[in-house]
């Protein structure tokens, strides 16, 4: 490996974000609008920004959340309010600044000679499906969303899956929306009767691990979205590792999307709390 | 870069510390900062006093397993387990970047066995690149070797000799606080050959969750670090510098350019930097421009004048 390689790709920024709205759009999980020019600028499907969301010694390492959408100057951030984190930044207002490092992370790499991606989220795991579905749509890719959740009022992003997406398919728990029951049983229906030529998944690591037996079964490419507890969130500190067939590597930066395909399952931890 | 990084020049920040000269006396924290490479597009490394590397032991450790960090009130706790690629990958990627950054390299060396240590130093003797070497005798997060070797005299004392032996460069011996008297240690190193400590490493804790009555990390123990620890590392600072005559280092929940006075004021010569840089990638040069303004505020000529200058 020489030197270059390893200088390869535009470092991240960090930049003062200001807080556009923060609403309310379901139970317990929050749509933050953030003026980010520079990363608005830059970010890919995928990526996240490691904010700081309050500072002050008593609470201390930042928080990482995948970028929902980006337009013009904005991104935004689904979050659901679960820690000491999330109800912080649950506090924040219009007009709040804080500051936010990223683009981070390897998003999802979706070949140019795919036709056709089911995207498959359980519950906040639509957070970094949502841009993906926009931009591969503004490309002429064809979208399928299989989305599931605990119950209706946790599907979020659903009107954006359905403006963009030719087929949307739903599942919740207790059946308040769509098929009662997990979100896998959309997701195998759709990968044999839509034949897609890649799955993009994000969910809860059961879910995630599920779906991608079933795209393996099917014969298609399938890309996960990882989530772990993480410290620096630029590739220093070695937290957020997930284990895969080439080694430990970081969800930060050689994530969070890897090939399922890589992926040992059997290093999945419980599920990480903000 | 220049304007992209403005310098604050003006007290003489040059400090020695066994028997490196640094252009001043902020380092990074073995662990925090990997090699540098991901923070240089935060930061111009060329400012700093040294970069102190991630821990490099003889054959690749895979680490421990996950989760390996926890906030916990003021600092965090982690059991990453010194994950490294081992020496040989060390040199051929980090070391290779590092020696084009103008900046003097500390290598923190890890090791399971005494000899591995040993082992460790004799293959990097022969890169140029290295200016001095930490020996780290207090990481809590590895079964064998680690801490293991820096929480008595005698295996301390071990390890610093054979080390000693190998190299005439620069030796610096990285101290834990999870000991009853930090200057025993010290003492013990010091007189097998040390040419500094420095000190602390991260204090052994742990965090539960009460919901799920679990252990936060994977590995139930993990290593506190952070402004939780700064009181203590202040004290054994304090301590450590009127009980040896070789430089200390200070290191343990330093944020801002007055948390570095302070550790000078107690008696360090250099500072080190650590999980502020987690919380923000520009911490080493704020600690520098902070430290830097102290001095233009108070008068102080020289930052070597605040070594040891606390009053009581």
């Amino acid at each position: 490996m020489s030197c270059a390689d390893l200088d390869a790709g535009p470092h991240p920024l960090l930049e003062r974000v200001e807080v556009l709205a923060n609403d309310r759009v379901g139970a317990g999980v929050g749509l933050l609008a953030l003026r980010a020019p520079r990363v608005a600028a830059a970010v890919a499907p995928g990526q996240f920004v490691h904010l700081r969301i309050a500072t002050g010694s008593d609470f201390l390492l930042r928080r990482p959340f995948s970028v929902h959408r980006a337009h013009g100057e904005t991104i935004e951030i689904l979050y659901q309010v679960l820690g000491r984190g999330t109800r912080e930044l649950a506090d924040r207002a219009r007009g709040d600044v804080m500051d936010a490092i990223g683009p981070l992370g390897r998003g999802w790499d979706v070949p140019e000679s795919a036709g056709h991606v089911l995207l498959v989220a359980g519950g906040l795991g639509a957070a970094p499906l949502g841009m993906l579905a926009e931009r591969l749509a503004a490309r002429g890719v064809a979208v399928s969303v299989a989305q599931g959740a605990p119950c209706a009022e946790r599907l979020v992003a659903r009107e954006l899956f359905e403006s963009v997406a030719r087929r949307v398919e739903v599942a919740t728990d207790d059946g308040s929306a769509g098929e009662p029951g997990f979100v896998t049983l959309v997701s195998r229906r759709l990968l044999e009767t839509e034949r897609p030529d890649l799955v993009c998944v994000c969910g809860p690591e059961p879910m995630a691990r599920a779906v991608a037996a079933q795209a393996a079964e099917a014969g298609v490419t399938c890309r996960v979205s990882l989530e772990r507890l993480m410290a620096c969130g630029i590739g220093a500190c070695l937290s957020c590792v997930v284990t895969t067939t080439g080694g430990r590597k970081r969800a930060c930066v050689d994530g969070p999307v890897f090939d399922a395909g890589e992926v040992c399952w059997d290093g999945a931890e419980v599920p990480p709390r903000h | 870069m220049e304007q992209k990084f403005p310098r604050v020049t003006s007290a003489d920040l040059r400090v020695e510390v066994a028997g490196l000269r640094l252009r001043n006396p902020v380092m990074t924290a073995s662990g925090t900062f990997a090699s540098g490479r991901e923070y240089a597009g935060f930061i111009d490394l060329s400012r700093l006093g040294a970069v102190v590397t991630k821990g490099v032991s003889l054959q690749a450790w895979a680490g421990n397993e996950s989760p390996r960090v926890a906030e916990t009130a003021s600092g965090m706790l982690n059991s990453i387990g010194l994950q490294n690629p081992g020496v040989e990958a060390f040199c051929a990627r980090d070391l290779m970047w590092l020696s084009g950054r103008d900046v003097p390299v500390v290598v923190n060396v890890s090791g399971h066995s005494l000899e591995e240590y040993v082992r460790v130093v004799e293959r990097l003797e022969s890169e140029v690149a290295v200016a001095a070497y930490e020996v780290n005798i207090s990481c809590p997060n590895v079964d064998e070797g680690g801490m293991a070797f820096g929480t008595s005299c005698a295996p301390a004392a071990a390890v610093t000799s054979a080390v000693r032996a190998a190299t005439k460069r620069p030796l610096i011996v990285k101290l834990s606080p999870n000991v009853t008297d930090i200057s025993e240690i010290a003492r013990a190193v010091e007189d097998a050959g040390a040419d500094a400590v420095s000190l602390v490493n991260t204090l052994l804790g742990m965090a539960i969750d009460a919901e799920t009555r679990r252990p936060k990390l994977a590995r139930v123990v993990g290593g506190l670090s952070g402004p939780a620890i700064k009181p203590v590392a202040l004290r054994m600072v304090w301590q450590v510098a009127r009980a040896i005559a070789v430089p200390v280092i200070g290191v343990g929940g330093i944020m801002t350019g007055e948390d570095a006075v302070e550790f000078l004021l107690a008696g360090a010569t250099a500072v080190q930097v650590g999980t502020a840089n987690f919380v923000d990638p520009t911490s080493t040069v704020r600690v520098l421009d902070g430290l830097t303004e102290y001095c233009a505020r108070h008068g102080v000529a020289r930052v070597s004048d605040l070594v040891g200058a606390l009053e009581v």
